[in-house]
Formats: C-alpha cells, sequence, structure tokens
C-alpha cells in the first residue's frame, strides 16, 4: 500500500480507479483496516467510481501514536490525504468510530464533499455510549486485548452470523489481533476523554447525508442516529432490517445496493433531504430498495390505545408446540 | 506493523514439530533478554526521587517481569544445543545496545532523557512482542509452555499501562512530534528483534 506523510505520521492508503471518476472514500470502525473495504472497491470501482481506503492513525499500517490523542486530527488527516492525492471532492462513507470522524469531517470540509453517509455512529456520547467506553476502555486495559475482541464480536454481529461462522472466528480474531495493537485502540478510544458533543454543530452539514442504522444495533441504537437526523437538514434515515452494529461486514452485498441507491440518487438529481426515514430492502436485487417507515421508528414496538373495541391478543395454547427461533 | 505471514509460519512450524526444547529454548532466550533489560531498568528507576505514586508502579512492574523470568526459565524445557544461545543473543544485541545507552553512565537515576527513554523502550517491549499468534490452535490449552506465553502477554497489556500513562503525563522539553517519533523509533528497534525471532522460529530446526 503507499503512503503519505503527515506531521510525524504516515498515513497507508489504497486508491483504486481511474483518474477523474467521483471518488468514494470509506472510513472504518475501531478496530479496521482498509483491507475490509475491498470487496466495497470491486462492487463500486466498475460501476464508474474510484475507491479511496485508508488505514487511520493507529489502525493497520499507518502510524499508531502514543501520546497524541485528538480526535481532530482524523479529519485533518483526511483533508491532508485528498491534498497529496489531489482530490478535491469525495463521497464519505463512514461506520462508527469512522463516523465522528466524518461528521467532524463533514462540519469542518463540508466544501470538499460531494455526500455523506455515517452509519452505525453517534454524535455525542449518550450515557448508555459513555458507560460503554468505559467498559470497554476497562476491558482493554484491565484484561487485553482478546477479551475486547470477544466482547466486540456479539456486540457487532447477530447470533446467526457468528453461529454461521464459528468455525472461521478463531482465525478472524487471530488476524484482528495482529493487525491491531492494544495500546493504539486504546489511544483512540482515550481521544473520547476530550471529546466535546458535535451534535450542536450537525446543523453545519449541508450535504446530501444518508444516515444508516442496524434495525437491532444496540450498541449505537436508533436514538444516537435519530439525534443526526433531526439535526441535518438535508438527511435521510434508513434502518437496515435485521442487522446489527457491523451490517457492512454482515450484509455487505445489501450495505452497497443502499449506499448505490444514494450515490445514483445524487448522481440523477433525485436526491431529497427531507428527514425522513426509510427501511431499506431485505433483498439487494428487488426493484424498490427504500420503504416507506410507518409508525414510530424509535420504538420496538406498536402499542395500541385499548378501548372497549379493541380485542384482547390470544395466547397461544399449551398444547401449541412453539415455533423454533429461525 | 510485523507481516502476519511471519506469524503463520512460525505457527505452522510449531504445529508440524510442536513446543519442541529448541523452540521452547528459542523463545526464552529472547523473551528473558528483553524482560531482564527492562526489570534492570525499573530497578534503578523506582529510585528516582520525587516519584509519588509512579514509584509503585515501578516497583510491582520489576516484580512482575522477575515473575514472568522465572516463570519461563522453570516452565522451558531447555534445549542442549549451545549454539541457540549465540543465535539468541545476536538476534537481542540491537535492543540490548539501545537498553546500553539508557544504563550507562550516569544512568537514569542522574539523567532524565534516559527515564524517558527507558520507558519508550518499555513501551515497545511490552506492546510489540506478541507470541499469542505463533501458537497453533490445536495445542493443549493447558500445556504449561502455551500456557505461560498467554499468561506473560496478558500481563504485558496491563503493565504497559506504567509506559502509557508516562509517556503521556510525563514532563519533557521535547515537543510532541519528537517524542512520538521516538517511540515510533524504539518500535522499530523491537519490531526488528521479534521478526528475526519469529524467522527463527520458521526456520527448520
Amino acid at each position: 500500500m503507499p503512503t503519505v506523510i503527515f506531521g510525524p505520521h504516515k498515513v497507508n492508503y489504497e486508491l483504486v480507479g481511474e483518474p477523474g471518476r467521483p471518488v468514494i472514500t470509506f472510513l472504518n470502525g475501531l478496530t479496521q483496516n482498509a483491507n475490509l473495504w475491498k470487496s466495497y472497491a470491486e462492487h463500486f470501482v466498475p460501476r464508474g467510481y474510484r475507491v479511496l481506503a485508508y488505514d487511520m492513525l493507529g489502525q493497520g499500517r499507518s502510524s499508531k501514536p502514543v501520546i497524541d490523542s485528538k480526535l481532530a486530527t482524523h479529519a485533518d488527516t483526511l483533508a491532508h490525504l485528498l491534498d497529496e492525492l489531489e482530490i478535491d471532492k469525495i463521497h464519505l462513507v463512514s461506520i462508527s468510530f469512522g463516523g465522528i470522524v466524518a461528521l467532524d469531517f463533514a462540519i469542518r470540509y463540508g466544501q470538499r464533499l460531494y455526500s455523506l453517509t455515517a452509519m452505525s455512529t453517534f454524535a455525542e456520547l449518550t450515557p448508555q455510549l459513555e458507560f460503554l467506553g468505559a467498559v470497554m476502555t476497562q476491558g482493554l486495559t484491565e484484561v487485553g486485548l482478546p477479551y475486547l475482541q470477544n466482547m466486540l464480536y456479539p456486540m457487532n454481529m447477530s447470533s446467526a452470523w457468528i453461529a454461521a461462522n464459528r468455525e472461521r472466528i478463531p482465525a478472524m480474531k487471530r488476524a484482528g489481533y495482529i493487525g491491531n495493537d492494544g495500546y493504539a485502540l486504546q489511544n483512540l478510544m482515550e481521544s473520547f476523554v476530550e471529546f466535546e458533543p458535535l451534535t450542536a454543530q450537525l446543523p453545519k452539514i449541508k450535504v446530501p447525508t444518508l444516515i444508516m442504522n442496524g434495525e437491532f444495533d444496540f450498541f449505537t441504537p436508533r436514538e444516537c442516529h435519530e439525534l443526526i437526523r433531526s439535526k441535518i437538514r438535508n438527511s435521510r434515515l434508513l434502518i437496515i432490517q435485521h442487522a446489527y452494529h457491523a451490517f457492512t461486514l454482515e450484509m455487505p452485498a445489501v450495505t452497497m445496493r443502499q449506499l448505490g441507491e444514494f450515490l445514483d440518487r445524487i448522481t440523477n438529481g433525485t436526491w431529497q433531504g427531507d428527514q425522513s426515514v426509510w427501511i431499506a430492502a431485505d433483498d439487494p436485487t428487488a426493484k424498490i430498495q427504500w420503504l416507506p417507515c410507518d409508525g414510530d421508528w424509535m420504538r420496538a414496538v406498536r402499542p395500541v390505545a385499548a378501548s372497549p373495541a379493541t380485542p384482547t391478543p390470544a395466547r397461544p395454547r399449551k398444547t401449541q408446540p412453539r415455533k423454533t427461533p429461525t | 506493523m510485523i507481516e502476519p505471514t511471519l506469524y503463520d509460519q512460525a505457527r505452522d512450524r510449531i504445529a508440524a514439530d510442536g513446543f519442541t526444547p529448541d523452540t521452547q529454548s528459542r523463545i526464552a532466550l529472547v523473551v528473558c533478554a528483553t524482560k531482564n533489560a527492562n526489570l534492570l531498568f525499573q530497578s534503578q528507576a523506582q529510585w528516582l526521587p520525587n516519584l509519588g505514586v509512579v514509584q509503585q508502579f515501578f516497583i510491582s512492574q520489576a516484580a512482575r517481569e522477575l515473575e514472568a523470568v522465572t516463570l519461563l526459565l522453570r516452565t522451558t524445557q531447555w534445549s542442549t544445543n549451545a549454539m541457540l544461545a549465540l543465535e539468541a543473543q545476536r538476534i537481542v544485541a540491537p535492543l540490548l545496545a539501545a537498553w546500553g545507552k539508557v544504563m550507562q553512565f550516569p544512568g537514569p537515576l542522574f539523567n532524565p532523557p534516559a527515564v524517558y527513554r527507558g520507558i519508550s523502550l518499555g513501551h515497545a517491549q511490552l506492546a510489540r512482542i506478541r507470541l499469542i499468534p505463533i501458537i497453533p490452535e490445536q495445542i493443549d490449552p493447558l500445556n504449561p509452555f502455551a500456557l505461560v506465553l498467554h499468561r506473560i502477554e496478558q500481563e504485558n497489556g496491563r503493565m504497559l499501562q506504567t509506559q502509557i500513562r508516562l509517556l503521556k503525563s510525563m514532563g519533557s522539553e521535547m515537543p510532541l512530534a519528537q517524542r512520538e517519533a521516538l517511540v515510533e523509533q524504539d518500535q522499530e528497534v523491537v519490531d526488528a528483534v521479534f521478526n528475526d525471532l519469529l524467522t527463527w522460529l520458521s526456520a527448520a530446526p
């Protein structure tokens, strides 16, 4: 992978696709690296895009600062990387930790964006996130990186995925252990100590913004994405059905299709940033991809006001066989 | 970053041959040499004046490094091949030379820049020498040597907090970029040593 130098740091990146085409840039989650976007590059390059992925500071083969831990450095690094590569504007796609960096970039470098996609992320630390972050840091520092890895799998992926990949998980964990350094992850996590919430600055984001949230993401739940949706006028919230936090890894075909849909709408001028809420189709080959969200998207259940006309829900009889979860 | 293929090759070799006395000796000789160097530094640094609570961390780390060395010395099935000691010495020589500069007259007690360098070198060792990925999955989890490698690595992660906190908070006249560069430079020294160890472990006996 080629390298760009930014101050004392080196940044490894991968840029594929023909020069002159619109660039999609991917920002990684906390324990990820540029390699994880390879399948996305294989999908979008033949569709007329260039794809830029890179190891953020603290990840993969880029520098892993020990002392400096300012969150703002990440957005500045991206701006510098684009300067070095002589790329003026990009479609920025981000997940989780990368999502915060992307929001920061969109606030401070908005003129360099065609669009923003923020997946499984947050603009401020809700009390739940603050506590989760503290527990993750404690696990990393007092028990170790393997503990954090064990903790993140069930937080990121569904039971179905874990069951289907159980044999591969030890090798995947080993690769993650080799590629990540505990101290570098700790440094990234500690950058939140001085993190100022971005919420008040979100209205500065004017570019088309797609916010994507897994239906069952309990790591960064709906309230985190709702906050972003409510503050960015030119946005839409898209809920990915049956998905957990790391749906870019678990459901790449669905994710690529939604990103493609969003980019197509921007290109052909049919994008409407109206802060509406949509549900992504389960089938990436379906003709209609964005389905209207009926009801309260903040709730997991739909309460109906009790009235004499409301029938009591039938209870299953004891003799009925119980359904096996699928 | 250490090339993942180096880990794979070392693990494949151990999977094929098991933790032979030769393999155990190679690992133990290199790891003990690095830990002894940090132990020597920690033993001196704990006498620095006005350390306050930091003194406890130095004392604790010196004790835990001694424990790691003792565990390895007593658990390892030693090879009778004396040439292994010579090769181990060649591999760790650059790192021991770096430690030598830290410990040389007048020593860390009277040379504040040497203290910073010692902490930085200790950080690089504890952070970058990671042997868990070379333990084959099929190894009995109660294999004493595999177990000791796991214990040492888990403890390294905990001990590392001392170096992380000190590197971040210790007063130094050096600018931030220079301090980061120093840490990275020490990591390169340790990475080179660890690269050689992995290559040695991958080689045919």
